[in-house]
């Protein structure tokens, strides 16, 4: 179920309703139902492959608390190597078996093509990691083996975050599910404003634009290098909007049910450096790979060049987790590459700063840093969003010339359009802006009912009327 | 009241804070319907352009002597002025863009239950004649209009959601319109008009030939044929008994298209002996102009399909001449 649907509109309000109705020990397994039920609106079959994870990594919980030595990390290994084969099977065997026969026909050997003709069930690589985050901690012993099926199998399936997160660990979320949780007016209010927040991110911002990136990146050929330019300026918020603006629902949602999941976004484009920009971009995977694959590689702990292996290694499967296409794999090595870069030059540009008498927090100094960083995220959005590596290079040839002012919009976007487009964007930033330096969740429900519920009203309104209704999946729900 | 539902802090008695979460939600469900029913009125006070003609239909102020209806072909080639002027009998053009004739149908319908019947209905038709439609074309031009059963009804055979459309409010406006068509209906309550461009129902379309037949052309060198499906000849069939239960007349006519196009329809033959065996059967003429010498001059045209305002202008004067002289109209 899309949470842009009406089915969505309908369902929450009913699930709240139930949820808050409900004695205290119904609530878990109401809040299992529904999930299930949210997630079979997409391929209902597929709710058995999800099944399949949970059972293992239930069962692997209870026995890593019971079992110690070397029978304890092989059931770990059997756990982790169970719940990564369902992920490798749906999502990445086709994508080997292709680079191998690729290889393979190279050389002149033409071996049958095992492909699997299988749809990508949605959102299996976020509760994939979030099965895996538990099994990791309770071997670790930082969590303790959840026994009850209902509770853990909902932990798994929490439909606010289900098919594209934030990837939760257990000592966040667990605990809350043996936690009362009462109506609270302003708590569910203030996840009901969060919801709001996130659809207009997502109706206004990121689906209006999808209209441009979307005729330009799946022809770029026809297009000159201004589009290829917009677009990609384009991509780099539609992709913000359409993933944090998940992030807002699923948190609004969750928050007006009594849970609170963690940020996932902390406006990552007001980043200064590509370091900044990922500890405030998908906070939440950001965090994963680092406590589950960096780490464990021996992190900046070790000699430098084993140190930057570790960085590309990191970023290389995190391209990959993305999507089982080079092109993440190359988005992935270019982020670790710049993460590289900027660490070796970082003298260089401390010594720039001080030539030129700019102290750390120096606006002058800050701004150079944020649209730098900015423009070497929207290079990266290109391979992250080009069908393949072909169409990423095509574009980098071509964006730089040919620009046609006369010739700006596209077939489904008029030049019409862009005025409401970067309108979008700069209420964007205008809003964020605001959240950061304005309490504007203090300052309005001081206002008296009528201008606040005018104000509230109104922002509704601009979201509806300004919204694309185009049925439109979320991005990361592909991952 | 359940235990759960006491607020753990009391600052908000529970069923206060409820009550305010509803009455807020009541409240902005009304400012949806009210806004509906301002875009919904404004609309329907447009009095140029496709609007104001679906207005002056739906407001029951055409009560002409003969009515064209059909798809594009029907809108952009008959010019009512010039049949007006040759036959001394009001005309007006019922065609819809991207119509097939169930949509036409139902349109026809409409139009007859606000309207006096017409004398004759001239039904222009097409290779797509039996075709069903598979989506409706450009919807928000009815969502003013969905209350009407004719419409509703036509609606609903291709989309069974229709429902969304008439009962949610916004639902037509802003998820089957992606071109802020609610601005215009917004607009038009304050008197603004958008420009005139259907004359009598007619909207011709000065434009020179295009190279869209050149591109279909590259694309489908064996040519193409055009099914017939059961459904759409039922349609027609429905469209012939409707003018044949309000007494009028029917006239059909296949309106020029461009000759190199006639070589490339595939099922040319059995749509044309398909299209006589009905018109014998229920005794309708036919006259068709696939062999005018317009077909065979690019100058007329702004595609394989469609006249422009030249040729339609020749058409419609050759139309209404022959029209003048057959003694179909009383």
């Amino acid at each position: 179920m899309l949470f842009n649907s009406l089915e969505f509109a309908v369902f929450f309000p009913v699930v709240a309703t139930l949820y808050f109705l409900s004695p205290f020990h119904w609530r878990t397994p109401l809040l299992l139902v529904a999930s299930c039920a949210f997630y079979m609106a997409f391929i209902p079959a597929y709710i058995l492959i999800l099944g399949v994870t949970i059972v293992v990594d239930y069962t692997a919980g209870i026995y890593l608390e019971r079992t110690h030595g070397r029978r304890r990390l092989a059931l770990l290994w059997v756990s982790v190597a169970i719940t990564c084969l369902v992920l490798f099977i749906f999502k990445y065997f086709n994508f080997f078996t292709d680079t191998f026969l690729g290889i393979a026909t190279h050389f002149g050997w033409q071996p049958t093509n095992p492909s699997l003709d299988i749809i990508l069930p949605i959102g299996l690589s976020f509760h994939t990691f979030q099965s895996l985050s538990y099994v990791f901690e309770v071997y670790r012993g930082r969590q303790r083996a959840e026994h009850d099926f209902t509770t853990y199998a909902t932990y798994v399936m929490f439909f606010p975050q289900l098919v594209a997160g934030p990837i939760e660990r257990p000592q966040n979320l667990l605990p809350e599910f043996h936690e009362r949780h009462y109506f609270d007016y302003v708590r569910v209010t203030s996840g009901l404003k969060r919801m709001a927040w996130g659809f207009f991110k997502k109706l206004v911002v990121a689906d209006r634009l999808a209209l441009y990136v979307n005729d330009v990146y799946s022809a770029p050929q026809e297009y000159n290098g201004l589009q290829l330019t917009i677009a990609t300026f384009f991509f780099a918020y539609q992709i913000y909007c359409d993933f944090s603006g998940y992030s807002d629902i699923a948190i609004g949602s969750a928050r007006v049910l009594g849970f609170r999941l963690m940020e996932n976004f902390e406006t990552p484009y007001h980043s200064a450096s590509i370091s900044e920009f990922w500890r405030r971009w998908h906070i939440s995977l950001s965090t994963w790979f680092r406590d589950y694959v960096y780490f464990p590689l021996g992190g900046n702990r070790v000699k430098p060049a084993r140190w930057f292996t570790n960085i590309l290694l990191t970023f290389g499967i995190s391209g990959l987790w993305h999507g089982a296409n080079w092109t993440y794999v190359v988005w992935g090595l270019l982020n670790g590459f710049y993460l590289i870069a900027g660490t070796l030059l970082q003298p260089l540009r401390q010594r720039i700063a001080a030539l030129c008498r700019l102290p750390e927090r120096n606006p002058i100094r800050l701004s150079v840093g944020v649209v730098t960083t900015f423009g070497l995220v929207c290079i990266a959005w290109v391979f992250f969003r080009a069908p393949t590596l072909a169409d990423a290079f095509y574009i980098f040839s071509h964006m730089w010339r040919d620009w046609d002012f006369s010739d700006i919009g596209t077939e489904q976007f008029l030049l019409r359009q862009m005025p409401l487009a970067i309108a979008a964007i700069l209420l964007l930033e205008a809003g964020e802006w605001l959240r950061r330096r304005m309490p504007l969740g203090e300052i309005i429900p001081r206002f008296p009912m009528p201008v606040r519920w005018f104000c509230y009203a109104t922002a509704l309104m601009v979201v509806v009327m300004f919204g694309v209704y185009s049925k439109s999946q979320f991005i990361y729900f592909q991952f | 009241m359940p235990s759960s539902l006491v607020t753990s802090h009391g600052r908000h008695p529970t069923s206060t804070a409820l009550l305010k979460i509803a009455s807020f939600c009541g409240l902005f469900i009304s400012l949806l319907y009210l806004t509906d029913a301002m875009i919904g009125a404004g609309l329907r006070r447009i009095k140029t352009s496709a609007f104001g003609v679906n207005n002056q239909i739906m407001g029951g102020q055409v009560n002409a002597d003969i009515i064209i209806s059909g798809s594009s072909r029907a809108l952009t080639h008959y010019d009512p002025r010039i049949i007006q002027e040759q036959t001394g009998h009001s005309a007006f053009n019922i065609g819809r863009n991207g119509s097939q004739t169930d949509m036409q149908l139902a349109f026809l319908k409409a139009y007859l239950n606000y309207n006096r019947a017409p004398r004759l209905v001239i039904h222009n038709l097409d290779l797509f004649s039996f075709v069903s439609s598979k989506e409706i074309y450009d919807a928000v031009q009815y969502i003013p209009y969905i209350r009407d059963d004719a419409i509703f009804a036509g609606i609903q055979r291709v989309y069974p959601d229709a429902w969304k459309w008439k009962w949610l409010p916004l639902y037509g406006y802003l998820v089957e319109d992606m071109r802020f068509t609610w601005v215009r209906g917004l607009r038009a309550l304050t008197g603004w008009q958008p420009p005139e461009d259907h004359f009598f129902g007619y909207q011709p379309r000065h434009i020179a030939w295009t190279n869209e037949f050149d591109e279909f052309r590259i694309k489908n060198p064996d040519g193409v044929r055009f099914p017939i499906e059961p459904a759409a000849v039922q349609d027609l069939t429905d469209l012939v008994e409707l003018c044949s239960q309000h007494g009028i007349a029917l006239l059909f006519v296949y309106s020029p298209e461009y000759a190199e196009m006639q070589t490339l329809e595939r099922n040319r033959e059995e749509i044309f002996s398909r299209l006589h065996a009905l018109c014998a059967r229920y005794n309708v003429p036919l006259w068709d102009y696939s062999d005018s010498p317009l077909t065979k001059n690019q100058m007329y045209f702004y595609n394989s399909q469609h006249l422009n305002a030249t040729g339609a202008s020749a058409f419609s004067r050759a139309l209404a001449e022959r029209l003048d002289a057959s003694g179909l109209l009383p």
